[in-house]
């Protein structure tokens, strides 16, 4: 069985221009990716700001159209369904934003906000919705007597909590987090990570976890595809891309994390300029004659590269 | 000691009004940066590094704010100078880079105008000659084509080539002294690695004294010398780079280093602080302030009045609380705050 | 941008389409006609006189016929003739939009002459007694209704003081075209215009206000002081151009604003301008030029808003239109 499983999955933004405003060109924030997600793990999707991932994560959602391609989720192609049928795959799917300070809406109590999507896709009596949010809210860690209080009296960890905890009311199977903690301070965003990883067990779920930050990717992820120029360029284990990176882009993102040692700065900049040699000279060798980066070669049986 | 002391800070407090109440958000703050010296002021958001950074230049609004002590700069105690005489400070003998290159340009200015309008502040020079002289900054700063990018408006340029366009309006009078409070933080990796390639590049050539505000050790273990450890508007330690991540001794300092993912290899889980930081007007006046925050720990091996002490030699240590900190057991470790 | 404002131009005209059949159909469907004044004035005369007089200007044509017949004259230049002032709206026209627009533009002039100092002061020192006194009057001249704050002026300064004339908008005794005929012409301008103005102000004040507070806590103006730019300067180079924006976005809606508000300031001070002829003209069901002038309006309103966006374009770099 397929638990997930993007397709050719493509996702244009037309470019009108001339005076009838025409199409005359396509942005490619998405151009034809493939990827599995297993049930249970996490796969981390990175890239720098532009090179598709968020806007991965959110045509997964519906949040946007996707000009081509399948969305298999559990054995069934989310784009052929209608909006009836798909509602009912919709709740298994959740996503956790970036920012906890704008994602809350501050005119509503913390009830109405994690009610949101019981009230969307189930019919319960107020009493059950009420008891319903309380517990979702002692998962997380959360007093239940808080339900009546609003965004702006929790800490930012504790908002990114109200977050999850809307995220987990209807019993998801999949998350897309996307950026969930780079908005909040490093203690913080421990205590957040924590928390992602406990529920993760406790609940079977599964992550598709969207970072810029290489450091987080490699503490949370099992697997991880490497986004650039919205193509997947490397796509393995964790270890394959962190021991044995091929492209040179994921090379260049790994040779740029500052190292947390101070004694081997010298050793590491002159690495980083190494690389970035190597990037620029061989660049190109990456594309094929159209520009556009080459598809993934299987190197073993978790590891493959968009090699010529 | 030959090395003449760049800045000297000494005892600064800055105060901000809150209703009718001065609080101090920088407390006793005394920190000293030599020429061609990094000092990196690591902590939390609500730790007090940019109140500092800001401090150092007064641009806090001065209606709201307080600031006593002493800031000396090249002998002469900034915060003394009339408005106008600081004004001939700023920017001529210490420039800042700020965090958002996107915000700190001016959007209805050309960026050639923007960095000559510093030169215009502090240097007699011709029309010809600011020209000349920005698109040599461009130039020096990295940009790939000074002509055009000084002729473009700033939403023209991407993330990198604006950070580059801040690093040359600080540069441009070829200051003595930088501040640059988070000068990569909205940047992608990549992009920070080239920034952080190119400030230390300018550095050594220009021989200039940076405070670098960060709360990224990363970034700190790349470019410091030395680094000052804030909490609650205090420092807490204060070593040079190598010392402080080879023998973090502070409680504070050895829970953030616990508590990122980069540092904590193979560690399934991360540490949390636990509580919040706390807000301005909830600061703790009195005593140890990161007690609160590690209550596992004996309240009787913290200090009354906590003092920096060197515990080697340039390595200071507040409060005594350090000689006894551990980490909690598992059972009390991650406790949600409940409120 | 020529690209922009002809594609522009061409949008209007479906709407301005859409626009006249509307108000014809409207028209027509007002109960009486053209004729219905001139029964009701001569009562003596013969009803199929009129019936008559119907069936020759076309009054009794289908709609559709009548409203071909009027868009293919206005195509040709000939607005038609006015029912009850009987002459060629043109030339019923032509005076008072001149004195309209000049009414409009002096009261733009002395609007923005009041607001823009205001804002500012309100914006720089907000939270002082001046900016407490500035917002105070805001409340009051946006509470307050045109016509009660009309008839006070012309009652304290019209007719209390005998500063300036209470109605219209030269003095007959001077002859055209000297500079004693201009001077009668402003001195009649002046306590409309300043009248209007000062209860338009409420909006540019609000936002110029607002915007300074706003713009004063930006990066960029922290990037400004940190270069050592004097005080005066940051507010003048950084913070002013910036906060002006939204009110040049305004200033195209502003120019139609003044155009319709004229309406009632022109009846209360008898001003012979468009506005005046507006409310005659419904009140003596003279639909012929009702229909013009509305079409007249809507055009500006589209224009004001083509204006708006040019006007944008030009003084925000980021604003591309193309």
């Amino acid at each position: 069985m397929t638990f997930l499983k993007l397709e050719n999955l493509k996702v244009y933004y037309p470019v009108r221009g001339g005076f009838f405003k025409r199409v005359v060109d396509n942005v490619k924030a998405v151009d034809d990716i493939t990827l599995e997600l297993k049930e249970g793990e996490t796969y981390g999707l990175v890239g720098e700001s532009g090179c598709g991932k968020s806007t991965t994560g959110r045509t997964l959602l519906g949040l946007n159209k996707a000009t081509s391609g399948k969305i298999i989720f559990n054995d069934v192609d989310l784009l052929s369904l209608n909006r009836r049928e798909y509602s009912q795959y919709r709740k298994d799917i959740q996503m956790i934003f970036q920012d906890p300070y704008s994602s809350l809406n501050p005119r509503k109590r913390v009830i109405d906000i994690i009610a949101e999507p019981i009230r969307n896709f189930e019919k319960l009596s107020s009493k059950e919705v009420k008891r319903k949010v309380q517990e979702v809210l002692e998962k997380v860690g959360l007093s239940p007597e808080s339900i009546y209080k609003y965004p702006h009296e929790f800490s930012g960890g504790q908002r990114q909590r109200i977050g999850i905890a809307r995220a987990l009311t209807l019993n998801p199977r999949l998350i897309v987090a996307d950026e969930p903690v780079s908005a909040l301070d490093v203690s913080v965003q421990a205590q957040v990570l924590n928390f992602m990883k406990d529920i993760q067990k406790e609940f079977n779920l599964t992550y598709l976890f969207i970072s810029h930050d290489l450091g987080i990717i490699r503490h949370m992820c099992d697997r991880i595809g490497i986004m650039y120029k919205g193509r997947i360029v490397e796509q393995g284990t964790t270890e394959d891309i962190y021991e044995n990176p091929q492209h040179i882009y994921t090379k260049r993102l790994l040779s740029a994390i500052p190292d947390i040692n101070p004694d081997n700065r010298d050793k590491h900049m002159a690495f980083r300029k190494q690389v970035d040699a190597e990037f620029n000279n061989s660049f190109n060798q990456y594309f094929d004659t159209e520009g556009k980066i080459v598809d993934l070669r299987p190197l073993s049986e978790t590891h493959s590269v968009a090699l010529p | 000691m030959s090395k003449q002391p760049l800045l000297k800070i000494n005892n600064l407090s800055t105060s901000f009004r809150i209703g009718d109440d001065y609080y101090a958000a920088v407390d006793d703050v005394s920190l000293t940066v030599n020429e061609n010296e990094v000092v990196a002021i690591v902590g939390e958001s609500g730790c007090g590094k940019s109140a500092l950074a800001l401090s150092i230049m007064q641009l806090h609004p001065q209606e709201r704010t307080k600031m006593a002590g002493e800031v000396l700069f090249n002998g002469k105690n900034l915060l003394s100078l009339s408005v106008s005489e600081m004004n001939k400070v700023r920017g001529k003998d210490m420039g800042m880079i700020f965090q958002d290159p996107l915000t700190a340009l001016n959007p209805l200015m050309r960026v050639g105008q923007q960095i000559e309008e510093s030169m215009k502040n502090h240097l007699q020079l011709s029309d010809a000659e600011m020209k000349k002289r920005s698109l040599e900054l461009l130039n020096k700063v990295g940009i790939p084509n000074p002509e055009r990018t000084y002729m473009q408006y700033p939403h023209e340029l991407s993330g990198g080539m604006r950070q580059r366009v801040v690093i040359a309006i600080a540069i441009a009078c070829e200051p003595k002294f930088l501040i640059a409070d988070e000068p990569t933080t909205a940047l992608d990796v990549t992009i920070q690695a080239q920034i952080l390639d190119l400030m230390r590049d300018l550095q050594s050539q220009m021989k200039t004294g940076i405070i670098l505000i960060t709360h990224d050790l990363g970034v700190v273990a790349e470019m410091a010398d030395k680094v000052a450890v804030m909490y609650a508007g205090e420092i807490v330690e204060f070593a040079d780079v190598s010392t402080l991540y080879n023998n973090p001794l502070h409680p504070y300092t050895r829970s953030l280093f616990n508590s990122i993912p980069s540092a904590a290899h193979g560690q399934d889980r991360l540490h949390v602080i636990q509580g919040i930081v706390p807000s301005l007007k909830n600061l703790p006046r009195t005593g140890c302030r990161f007690s609160e925050r590690i209550p596992w720990i004996d309240s009787a091996t913290h200090e009354e009045h906590p003092a920096l002490h060197e515990v080697e030699k340039d390595h200071f240590v507040r409060c005594s609380c350090y000689q006894h900190f551990h980490f909690p057991k598992d059972a009390e470790d991650l406790k949600y705050d409940i409120s | 941008m020529l690209k922009f404002i002809i594609r522009r131009f061409l949008v209007m005209i479906p709407q301005l389409a859409l626009l006249s059949i509307l108000i014809f159909l409207l028209a027509k469907a007002m109960p009486g006609d053209a004729l219905t004044g001139s029964m009701q004035a001569n009562p003596n005369l013969d009803p199929k006189v009129f019936e008559e007089l119907r069936e020759k200007l076309g009054l009794n044509d289908p709609w559709y016929e009548q409203y071909g017949r009027w868009i293919g004259n206005l195509f040709q230049g000939e607005l038609g003739m006015s029912y009850i002032h009987k002459v060629d709206i043109a030339d019923l026209l032509g005076d008072r939009m001149a004195n309209t627009f000049w009414l409009g533009l002096v009261t733009l002039i002395f609007t923005y002459l009041i607001a823009v100092p205001l804002g500012v002061v309100a914006g720089r020192w907000n939270e002082s007694w001046a900016d407490k006194l500035i917002v105070g009057y805001n409340y009051v001249s946006f509470a307050i209704p045109l016509f009660v704050f009309a008839l006070i002026m012309l009652f304290i300064f019209g007719f209390g003081l005998h500063w300036f004339p209470i109605g219209g908008s030269v003095d007959v005794t001077v002859e055209k075209g000297t500079f004693a005929y201009f001077l009668s012409r402003i001195h009649h301008l002046l306590l409309p215009a300043i009248t209007a103005a000062l209860l338009s102000t409420v909006g540019t004040i609000q936002y110029l206000r607002n915007e300074i507070i706003d713009t004063k806590l930006k990066d960029f103006v922290k990037t400004a002081r940190a270069k050592g730019t004097p005080e005066k300067k940051v507010y003048s180079r950084h913070i002013f151009r910036n906060s002006l924006l939204p009110v040049a976005a305004f200033l195209g809606y502003d120019i139609v604003f003044i155009i319709g508000g004229s309406v009632f300031i022109e009846q209360i001070f008898s001003y012979p301008g468009l506005g005046q002829l507006f409310i005659s003209s419904i009140n003596q069901r003279d639909f012929s030029v009702v229909n013009i002038l509305v079409m007249l309006f809507g055009f500006l309103s589209i224009l004001g808003t083509l204006i708006s966006d040019i006007i944008l374009s030009i003084v925000d770099p980021r604003i591309r239109i193309d």
